[in-house]
């Protein structure tokens, strides 16, 4: 169970984890206004409470958005679907320290750093996160593993914290009906039907998302033949605290297998099937004991938390916007789970959203705005898909070709270090570059920025997602010119015509400026905005770079931010 | 795009190379020397470790075949 929180008593019905399998907390359903008469007009309302739509909620009640979410059912994780995802990315950290939950899920998750790849009967190759060499400047480790209803469970307990946002849960959305300035959605309760209207709304009802349907969005995508089966365990004596891959496992009929360790003391033992295997056959208990029991040996003792079968597609939306109707997460893209890139999408969705719809409801963005979300999260969408299809052809190759050359790989990585880069067993999601991002105002533009240390205005010690949260969640204008150049006054118009908060930055304690100062001492921020003396780099709520502008009159600066959000 | 294959002589011993080449295939299956061949390939790819390079030849070696294909 999450660590202690105060939260009002009639939602703190979360109940421990004890022995055998997951128990889930229990949200209880509240009639909601329209039900009692009401006519309302929500700024936003968000359809499924999953991850994408409860980081969504975080998002909105920071940014003073009181949304409504409805979920048709009531506790986290999908029902049926308890175990799904388990690793959350650097991105995604970074994400959550913003949202203020990220503490809470490195307290309770686990980390590793030692991996080890198999083929038939022995090691192919081992390495040590620890002792590799990394590119990553960020304060936060390079991913967590933590079973999805955890975050989840976190993020509900923060969206009450915070109190803003309704959660409606028990609300199951029947009808959807898009009108010029509004869309009518039709919900099923257990105290009946209603209607509700919103300004705008964010489909995150997942990949079997109705809203779609309902609209006939057009999707492409393609079917898999690839079957796991997925048996959460937790053991009387435990393996290694290690991440084991084998690509072929002699005791899983040279097919694919995956164990590693998760919040709890439970493993997460993925295994590869026949295409063919009946879902319902290879999940009994007698037959997930006789994989245990093959690969353990015979005497292993263990407590079953969770089996589950799955199969996988890959899909994708045309569009991620349709007037009002905006699509993030599953629903608007399925790919298979290798590389954790499902979630940690879904996530990142979220926060490119969530700030653009803020600023076009305060008035400060243009609707437009909102089909920059569409381009880049799709673009995403579709680099995940080609990356994830890689690893799903190296791990379930289609024909004999493909095989062998799978067979040399594993052969030369034994020997030869270079060939271990081949080997695909996932490739961890990473955030993508927006490289068609129609709102790149100057260089450099829809580049990650990693959270980085730095000294905040206040002389404390922190990082870029702290001045973030000092700034407001506004866009960062970083200054990197001699200001005597400028007349200040222009800047300070701009600040208070647009939503962006101007920063000197300086290496090293010293001199005065007429804007709050951070002091990037290690060089790592500068660096990542690739800031030379007299630029200005404009920062996106969402941490990607907008463009950084060599040395910009205040005009320029005014025709960068314009760009950036979308105005004419 | 201008090519950047080299196309011109350039193995010392071209006769030398070849029979090397054939010799490790001597007495294997068909299935043996496929296996061999895709070890040879990659072993080969790194040595050239250029991206656009290794694109190049592949689009040469399969040009007769992509004709076939279409
Ligand atoms: C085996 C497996 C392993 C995975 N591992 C990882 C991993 O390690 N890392 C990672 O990041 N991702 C992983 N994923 C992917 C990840 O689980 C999904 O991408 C993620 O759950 C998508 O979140 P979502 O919020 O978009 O959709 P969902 O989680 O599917 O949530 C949708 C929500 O909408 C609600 N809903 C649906 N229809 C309606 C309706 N009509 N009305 C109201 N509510 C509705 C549902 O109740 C649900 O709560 C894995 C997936 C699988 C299957």
């Amino acid at each position: 169970m999450p660590d202690d929180h105060t939260l009002p008593a009639a939602i703190r019905t979360a109940t421990a984890v004890t022995g055998g399998t997951y128990e889930l907390p229990v949200y209880p359903f509240v009639e909601p206004a329209e039900l009692r008469g009401e006519r309302l007009r929500h700024p936003v309302v968000i359809v499924g409470a999953g991850l994408t739509g409860l980081t969504a909620a975080c998002d909105c009640a920071l940014r003073g958005i009181p949304a409504v979410v409805l979920d048709e059912d009531d506790t986290v994780g999908v029902r049926g679907a308890a175990s799904r995802g388990i690793c959350y990315a650097q991105k995604s950290l970074e994400i959550y320290k913003r949202l203020g939950i990220h503490d809470r899920m490195l307290a309770k998750g686990i980390q590793w750093s030692v991996g080890r790849t198999f083929a038939g009967s022995d090691e192919v190759y081992s390495f040590d996160l620890k002792k590799m060499q990394t590119h990553s400047v960020s304060e936060q480790p390079p991913f967590i593993n933590l079973q999805q209803f955890y975050l989840e469970w976190f993020l509900v307990e923060r969206i009450y914290e915070l109190g803003l946002v309704e959660l409606r849960w028990k609300n199951r959305l029947i009808e959807i009906a898009p009108n010029e300035d509004h869309v009518v959605l039709t919900v099923v309760t257990p105290s009946g039907p209603y209607t509700l209207e919103a300004s705008w709304v964010i489909d995150c009802c997942g990949a079997h998302s109705v809203i779609r349907d309902k609209l006939g969005v057009h999707a492409t995508g393609s079917k898999i033949p690839d079957r796991w089966c997925i048996s959460d365990v937790r053991f009387e004596r435990e393996p290694p605290a290690e991440r084991w891959t084998w690509i072929e496992a002699p005791f899983n009929e040279n097919r694919a297998v995956w164990q590693h360790l998760m919040a709890d003391r439970v493993w997460r033992l993925d295994y590869q099937m026949p295409a063919d295997a009946d879902p319902e056959a290879i999940s009994r208990p007698e037959v997930v004991a006789d994989r245990l029991r093959r690969q353990f040996g015979p005497d292993v003792k263990y407590e079953l938390v969770w089996v589950g079968p799955y199969a996988y597609r890959s899909l994708c939306l045309d569009t991620f916007r349709v007037g009002r109707v905006l699509f993030a997460g599953d629903a608007a893209h399925v790919m298979s789970p290798f590389g954790a890139r499902g979630g940690n999408s879904g996530i990142q969705d979220a926060d490119n959203l969530v700030w653009k719809l803020a600023l076009v409801l305060e008035g400060k963005a243009s609707e437009r705005l909102l089909d920059s979300y569409a381009v880049e999260r799709r673009q995403a969408a579709l680099d995940n898909i080609r990356i994830t299809n890689r690893t799903t052809r190296f791990l379930s190759p289609p024909t004999r070709v493909e095989k062998r050359f799978r067979d040399a790989v594993i052969s030369l990585a034994r020997e030869f270090a270079f060939a271990r880069a081949f080997v695909n067993t996932g490739r961890l999601s990473s955030p993508s570059r927006y490289a068609d991002s129609p709102i790149a105002a100057g260089e450099h533009a829809g580049v990650h920025v990693q959270n980085v240390a730095l000294t905040l205005p206040n002389g404390a010690r922190g990082d870029l997602v702290e001045l973030l949260q000092w700034c407001d969640h506004a866009v960062l204008g970083f200054l990197y010119v001699d200001l005597d150049g400028y007349v200040a006054r222009e800047l300070e118009g701009l600040e208070e015509r647009y939503p962006v908060r101007f920063l000197c930055v300086q290496s090293e304690e010293g001199r005065t400026c007429t804007f709050p100062t951070v002091i990037d001492d290690e060089g790592k921020l500068t660096a990542q905005l690739h800031a030379a003396p007299g630029a200005v780099a404009l920062v996106r709520p969402d941490l990607y770079l907008a463009g950084t502008l060599d040395e910009p009159s205040a005009a320029d600066i005014e025709r960068a931010l314009r760009k950036l959000l979308a105005i004419e | 795009m201008k090519t950047t294959l080299q196309t011109q002589p350039k193995i010392a011993d071209p006769d030398g190379f070849y029979e090397k080449l054939l010799d490790a295939h001597r007495g294997l299956t068909d299935e043996q020397c496929a296996q061999l061949d895709a070890r040879l390939i990659l072993l080969l790819a790194h040595q050239v470790g250029d991206d656009r390079v290794l694109a190049e030849c592949i689009e040469a070696a399969a040009r007769p075949f992509a004709e076939a294909a279409r």
